[in-house]
């Protein structure tokens, strides 16, 4: 991998190829145990069909590339998400991480030892970096292609031990493999920030969401901040922030056992200001997913 | 008299007779793994790997229980823990050995977000639906229902809510209740009391592991009308390397041996709780449901237990218990 190239699910791309970026999204999402929920029926048929006809729109309305930020156990279908990629042109670029501690699976939090100890940041880190370096897994099946992003979050209440010790461990996968790291803020973004910082990864290979009334200081840090308000972008870029500042829908394109705004790709491209395209769409994401030398 | 009159047990390829069930090991797994183990590739196994750790395990079950009759491996593993219910249907399918699967949670702490978010009305609905429908798109249906106690010896709320639903769906489709660990007994005896369900419909499993004693009531239970699960035989100390649950073989064989003694044998219930193919840990190297058979009733026997107790602990309890008993 060189410095300019992002992983997608179809294989390495060079930065310059990913064109409109839509940055932190989630194409199918499903909040964790749902998959077993009784009256809830996961149609793949209809699941592809529904990201396919999003991404379709996405790519007629100039679109390019679409960064599925679910991490790796709360939806993430890797040979879907290949079959439609090439269904209809767009990139699709996949994560890996896992979300704040109420997401995370009993294997995570209370081990089959004594006690049972949540897991210790080398062990995330480690399970993180190998759907990097060596494929996002199929669960018990076999490994695909390469996870192109970090993904996590913080418990909206406050970071947990749990969450700090998951986001160091995202972190030191990032800062290992050279992908970047998302984050979703819970209610100290700037101290989150700063977790992911102190395990040396730069801000800049960090895009905060869910920033609240910390942008501002965020991008002072020198990480990206991911608006999911169009107005609330613009004017920030508008202030000065023009290259710290991402847009996602903030919706997905299809959620299971919990409600999510619908998301529009195509809708980001037109609701951007010509001017400003280029550099939050185009220069933004490129600069954030272009993985580093590690 | 209508279908619903008929004495029956699910099993994964359908309801069968009670009479077919045979020897039944009551507590057992074909592979357990906490929930999110299947992203760690450390423990993957491949199909070849995993039928063939399970299928002569299995055959070997089969052939010591044919004086008996049928062999039936109730698999106890909760719905997130990688319960896989189109395979143990093809296991059941190819070697004879009935299997009979668990709607339900190993405990709270097991229960992905989805359930930790759910109602005990959704909680109920989701149990009943798998017992009487399906489970997901199989068609195979559950024929118990698992419940526990998070880690920790203390029931925490979601426990609670997991106990209140199963109790209900236990009341309406007939299965009997497990529960996972015989710990902190009291918050369950006092849910089933107030749902109406009879403490002989649940197993209190574990009673016998080592990490319990001292803190499990187990007579109490009993006393109450519970059964109580001697159901990790074979989980000794003496084994090489041995699990922190483990205990000293003798000191477990006495603490059954003494229900007998005092005439209680028909508040018991016995298994292995082995994995044929365990899924997210590394397993307990040497230790099978064949313990069954080639350890714990030559010590027994020894003990001078005879075999209609024997046939009594592993045949006439068991079917009685996993017999569909619908209270309206
Ligand atoms: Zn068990």
């Amino acid at each position: 991998m060189t410095a300019t190239t992002v992983n997608t699910v179809l294989g390495p791309v060079s930065g310059a190829e990913l064109g409109i970026v839509a940055v932190r999204e989630t194409l199918l999402s499903v909040l964790p145990g749902a998959q077993y929920g009784y009256d809830i029926d996961i149609d793949r048929a209809r699941v592809f069909r529904a990201i396919a006809e999003k991404l379709n729109a996405f790519r007629a309305a100039g679109g390019g590339t679409v960064v599925d930020a679910g991490g790796m156990f709360a939806g993430r279908d890797v040979p879907l998400y290949e079959a439609v990629s090439r269904a209809t042109g767009v990139h699709i670029v996949a994560s890996s991480g896992q979300m704040e501690e109420g997401m995370l699976g009993g294997y995570f939090l209370t081990p089959q030892t004594n006690p049972p100890t949540p897991w210790p940041t080398a062990k995330f880190a480690a399970l993180y970096a190998a759907e990097v370096t060596e494929g996002m897994v199929v669960p018990r099946v076999e490994r695909r292609g390469a996870a192109g992003l970090i993904s996590t979050a913080t418990t909206p209440d406050g970071m947990t031990a749990t969450d700090e010790s998951q986001l160091r461990g995202c972190a030191r996968a990032a800062l290992d493999t050279g992908v970047a790291l998302a984050l979703r803020a819970g209610n100290d973004p700037m101290a989150e920030l700063a977790v992911a910082v102190e395990e040396q990864l730069a801000a800049d290979r960090v895009a905060v969401s869910n920033v609240g009334e910390s942008a501002a200081d965020i991008a002072a840090a020198g990480a990206f901040v991911v608006f999911t308000d169009v107005h609330a972008a613009v004017a920030f870029a508008y202030d000065g922030n023009a290259t710290r500042t991402l847009l996602a829908t903030g919706g997905a394109a299809l959620t299971f056992g919990h409600e999510a705004a619908p998301a529009s790709y195509a809708g980001l491209i037109e609701a951007v200001p010509a001017e400003l395209r280029h550099q939050l769409l185009v220069a933004n994401p490129a600069a954030l997913l272009a993985a580093k030398e590690a | 008299m209508t279908a619903a009159h008929i004495d029956r047990v699910n099993t994964v390829l359908g309801p069968i007779a009670p009479e077919e069930l045979g020897f039944v090991a009551i507590h057992e797994h074909i592979g357990y793994g906490m929930p999110g183990s299947e992203l760690d590739t450390q423990w993957w196994k491949t199909p070849e790997q995993r039928y063939e750790e399970t299928v002569p395990k299995l055959r070997t079950f089969h052939e010591n229980t044919l004086p008996w009759g049928g062999a039936t491996f109730v698999d106890a593993t909760g719905i997130c823990n990688g319960r896989d219910i189109d395979y143990y249907q093809s296991l059941s399918a190819k070697t004879g050995v009935h299997i009979v699967a668990s709607t339900g949670f190993v405990g709270g702490d097991t229960a992905l977000a989805f359930f930790e978010r759910a109602s005990v009305d959704y909680l109920y609905r989701q149990f009943v639906h798998e017992i009487t429908v399906g489970i997901g798109r199989t068609g195979g249906k559950a024929g118990i229902i698992k419940v526990g106690v998070s880690r920790g010896f203390k029931m925490k709320e979601l426990d609670l809510r997991i106990y209140r639903a199963a109790a209900r769906a236990a009341l309406e489709t007939g299965v009997p209740i497990f529960t996972h660990l015989a710990v902190d007994a009291e918050p369950a005896v006092e849910i089933f009391a107030e749902e109406g369900l009879p403490l002989h419909r649940v197993l209190f499993g574990h009673a016998d592991d080592g990490v319990s004693q001292g803190k499990v009531r187990d007579r109490w239970i009993a006393e109450q009308g519970g059964r109580i699960g001697f159901d990790t035989f074979g989980y000794d100390l003496e084994l090489p390397d041995p699990p922190f649950w483990g205990r000293p073989r003798q000191e477990r064989l006495e603490h059954f041996l003494g229900y007998l003694r005092d005439g209680l044998t028909d508040s018991v219930l016995a298994s292995a709780d082995a994995n044929c193919s365990p899924l997210g840990w590394p397993g307990v190297k040497g230790h099978t449901i064949n313990y069954l058979f080639d350890t714990l009733f030559p010590a027994l026997r020894d003990n001078g237990v005879d075999d209609a107790t024997i046939n009594r602990i592993f045949v006439e309890l068991p079917a009685d218990f996993l017999t569909l008993q619908p209270q309206n």
